[in-house]
């Protein structure tokens, strides 16, 4: 019974079934919301208000041919998107939504998991760079080397925005962070600051315009894609679908209060409030123009990493407060 | 400079209709005088072969089938048309005529093809041949 | 460390071919060269065997965007020698199609710009604008992008009073959307930091490398074949030579801008003051044996027909050069130093028109500087020994 219970928890529900068909409604939801804010329509045919259309893309890709390049490194570029998607996947499951239970700590839920599912968002960014790089394309060289090139940039504000909701809550569990929050619901206020830092620097984690850099089309092509096709290309799509819901799950844990109401309204809690963090990204996407490497790494030191200590520092004033 | 200028502007028309029509199932109306392909009314054709002599792009091809009958054929390979209604304008009689369909594409070329078999027309043109 | 990045034959920042060859260090580019070719289609020794009626709808197939301009420019030199002149009624109404013409391809330029800057939904909202003006031509010529109107002699349409109303009304919507593009596209500062300083080409330089158009203009010089120059209309209608002095991207951009807002101002113009009488007059078939040089100003910059008649019904010799040529050596300029992410965004300020720029093949040997023309077996050759000399390279290099 219990090996039927664990294969339905990693296949079915929360496992890639779930995740699967969810990162591609966000995916329909974010190109819809997109189309809309530009006065377009979106998908509108595969299914109902083209509601399938992410999948047919996935099922399209699947079915394409998949070509290697000749001077790749033909096994580091063919277990990158697999090695990808099954990090994101794991970081998914550490979300406090299938583990909500406080008391009962699953394996998935404790202490310090804030700190690995950060880990776990960092790796996806690491395989990007492998990608380009084993792929020995120019364009995918310099998409790789700028990959890095904003790691430098984004990753420390990041951290430094998620860790001071965690400092404030006096936990490094998320679970424990979220039911914080959901007691005292005005102090979730005081990481304002920080949620709007953290909502940019996981739109450049995710390479989302304005940070689309990487794989800037009209200047180096596909960038990290450029050579990858066919099932690859596929499973790299999911991956950076699957770490949008990872990433917005996060920041709903934090900074949003988590997913209370066990397990059936917890997931309701779980979509609505990460659709609504993907409705944030989606309209910053929509409002800016791509900016050059050079202004991502100068924007994120001047601007977002200054804020995010200020952020930490409001926060270790108000514990000093409350306690 | 102003951060998030363009904001109000997306979030307006989130709630508005799109502004693009749902092409193939809808359609917008072409204007009155749109130039889709070019046919013969062969009972006004006098054969003088303006059309054919000014056609850029060489898609008229006029043959007399018939001399004594003075029985003529007119094909127009509309897969070489350019629509650009010379043909019409150089028609003295408008004999020849635009028509408004835009969605004629064919898998082949053969198929857009258009022929007419007539006996020459005895009608008075309206004016000379206008580019003679 | 130094590696070679090609952008083109094929690449999706341009719409058509043409190869950029650029040596960069890291993101900085050190040296950039540009080869054309690839998009020779012969359209000069085609204009010999046809006729001079043909020929207008040849000579606009030269280019899609300002297909009006090159139809213009021939069926003006054309005019010339036959030494028949358009009534004028046909002539406001050619001009009055230029104009729309400008503010297409101006609002077309500006939807590309902020495509290559990233700037997705500038381009959507533009580009919707665009329709506006397209809607117009479509209704006054019969199509949208070849509007064939240009006949020797006139034009072949005209306009009536329901349409003139219709372009007027629409003008009033397009001139609310233009300020409010302008207002944008000086205020959104991830875009104004993307243009701002980019792609800098001095006042001088510009005049040295004969750039043309909205380029030479925002560099500072009012260059206007229409002002310097008049044909046509162009003598009467009151209207300003738009010049911005910074010399770089955002330059081009406002100059395009301030450009549309003239446009609207000489449509207005003609339309209120549209003479009456016929549209065109009959032209002869032959044109006496003369040359004729008919000069344009496109929305990309000086346009240029050279006409040679001999007595027959075809032109003995058509040369065109279209303004997206005159700004090759420029761009070059403008590419040194810059950053790759730049790339996309220089070479669309200057509007390239790439299959308008084709005509002929002619390589330069870099060492002896001497220019000869190679068969097509010869190149075919050269390239196999080329590729036979390369050892086939497994490391890459770290390119930061
Ligand atoms: S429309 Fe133009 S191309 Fe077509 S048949 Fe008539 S003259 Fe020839
Ligand atoms: S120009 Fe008109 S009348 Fe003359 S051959 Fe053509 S269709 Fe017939």
């Amino acid at each position: 019974m219990a090996t039927v219970k664990t294969l339905i928890y990693l296949i079915v529900y929360p496992g890639l079934l779930f995740l699967f068909l969810y990162s591609t409604f966000v995916e329909w939801y974010d190109r819809k919301l997109y189309a809309r804010l530009q006065n377009r329509m979106g998908p509108t045919h595969t299914g109902r208000f083209g509601l399938l259309q992410p999948i047919a893309d996935f099922f399209k890709l699947m079915a394409k041919e998949d070509i290697v390049p000749d001077r790749a490194d033909r096994k580091m570029f063919s277990v990158l998107p697999a090695v990808g998607l099954a990090i994101v996947f794991t970081a998914m499951l550490l979300l406090p939504v299938w583990n909500y239970s406080l008391d009962r700590p699953s394996v998935t839920s404790f202490n310090g998991d804030l700190i690995v599912l950060l880990y776990l968002l960092s790796l996806p960014t690491f395989i990007f760079f492998l990608a380009g790089w084993s792929s020995t394309n120019l364009f995918s060289t310099i998409g790789g080397a700028r990959v890095l090139t904003m790691l430098f940039g984004y990753e420390v504000p990041l951290f430094l925005a998620v860790l001071s909701p965690a400092v404030l809550a006096n936990s490094w569990r998320l679970a424990e962070i979220a039911a914080f929050y959901r007691q005292r619901p005005a102090l979730a206020l005081v990481n304002l600051l920080g949620f709007v830092i953290a909502l940019i620097c996981v739109q450049a984690k995710l390479e989302r315009t304005p940070f689309d850099i990487p794989h800037a089309e009209t200047e180096i092509v596909g960038g990290t894609f450029t050579e990858y096709s066919g099932k690859k290309l596929a499973i790299f799509r999911l991956m950076m679908d699957a770490e949008m819901v990872v990433a917005a799950g996060l920041l709903a844990t934090v900074f949003l209060g988590g997913f209370p109401g066990g397990a059936l309204l917890g997931l309701v809690n779980f979509i609505v409030k990460t659709l609504v963090v993907v409705f944030f990204l989606s309209l910053i996407r929509a409002t800016t123009s791509r900016i050059r490497v050079d202004q991502v790494v100068s924007f994120a030191w001047k601007y977002l990493a200054p804020l995010a200590i200020l952020q930490l520092l409001i926060v270790i004033l108000v514990k000093g407060l409350i306690s | 400079m102003k951060i998030g200028a363009f904001i109000p502007e997306l979030l307006r028309h989130l709630f508005k209709k799109p502004a693009t029509v749902d092409y193939p199932f809808q359609k917008l109306e072409v204007p009155r005088d749109f130039r889709g392909s070019p046919y013969l009314r062969p009972e006004l054709c006098i054969v003088c072969r303006a059309c054919e002599r000014d056609c850029p792009a060489e898609a008229i091809e006029i043959t007399a089938t018939n001399e004594a009958e003075k029985r003529f054929r007119m094909v127009i390979h509309n897969d070489r048309c350019i629509h650009c209604a010379q043909c019409v304008d150089s028609c003295p009689t408008d004999a020849m005529q635009m028509d408004t369909r835009f969605e004629i594409s064919d898998y082949d070329r053969h198929n857009l093809k258009m022929e007419w078999e007539y006996v020459r027309a005895v009608v008075k043109p309206k004016s000379e041949p206008k580019t003679s | 460390m130094k590696f070679q990045i090609p952008i083109g034959p094929q690449h999706p920042a341009l719409k058509e071919p043409i190869s950029l060859r650029m040596t960069v260090e890291g993101e900085i580019i050190r040296d950039a060269d540009l080869r054309l070719g690839y998009n020779h289609r012969g359209l000069e020794k085609l204009a010999e065997q046809k006729t001079w009626i043909q020929n207008i709808y040849l000579t606009e197939r030269i280019c899609g965007i300002c297909s009006h301009s090159h139809t213009t420019c021939y069926v003006q030199g054309v005019e010339k020698l036959m030494e028949i002149e358009p009534p004028k009624r046909g002539q406001y109404i050619r001009y009055l199609v230029s104009e729309l013409e400008r503010v297409h391809s101006h609002l077309l330029w500006l939807g590309v710009a902020g495509h290559e800057a990233g700037f997705d939904s500038f381009f959507m909202y533009t580009w919707r604008d665009r329709e506006i003006v397209m809607d117009i031509l479509e209704t006054i010529s019969g199509n949208r992008v070849h509007y064939g109107i240009n006949t020797i002699g006139g034009v072949r349409r005209d306009l009536d009073e329901q349409q003139v109303k219709h372009i007027l009304d629409s003008l009033a919507i397009l001139r609310e959307r233009s300020e409010y593009y302008q207002h944008l596209g000086t205020n959104e500062p991830s875009f104004v930091a993307r243009l701002a300083g980019v792609g800098y080409l001095s006042r001088e330089d510009a005049i040295a490398l004969c750039a043309v158009g909205p380029t030479v203009r925002a560099s500072g010089v009012p260059m206007d074949v229409r002002k310097d120059d008049p044909y046509g209309i162009y003598g009467e209608v009151p209207f300003e030579v738009c010049t911005a002095d910074t010399c770089d991207v955002l330059g081009r951009t406002v100059v395009r801008i301030k450009e549309l807002f003239q446009c609207y101002n000489i449509i207005e113009y003609l339309l209120k003051n549209l003479p009456s009488g016929p549209v065109a007059v009959r032209a002869p078939r032959r044109a006496k044996p003369n040359e004729v040089v008919s000069r344009y100003e496109a929305p990309r910059g000086e346009n240029i027909h050279y006409i040679k008649s001999n007595g027959t019904d075809k032109p003995e010799r058509l040369k065109v050069r279209a303004p997206t040529l005159g700004n090759y050596a420029a761009t070059i300029k403008m590419l040194k130093n810059g950053f790759i992410a730049d790339v996309p965004l220089i070479f669309a300020a200057i509007d390239p028109c790439i299959c308008c720029a084709e005509r002929a093949v002619a390589l330069v040997d870099a060492r002896s500087g001497q220019e000869r023309i190679i068969s097509m077996n010869a190149l075919k050759k050269l390239s196999r020994q080329v590729s036979a000399g390369n050892a086939r390279k497994r490391e890459a290099e770290w390119p930061l």
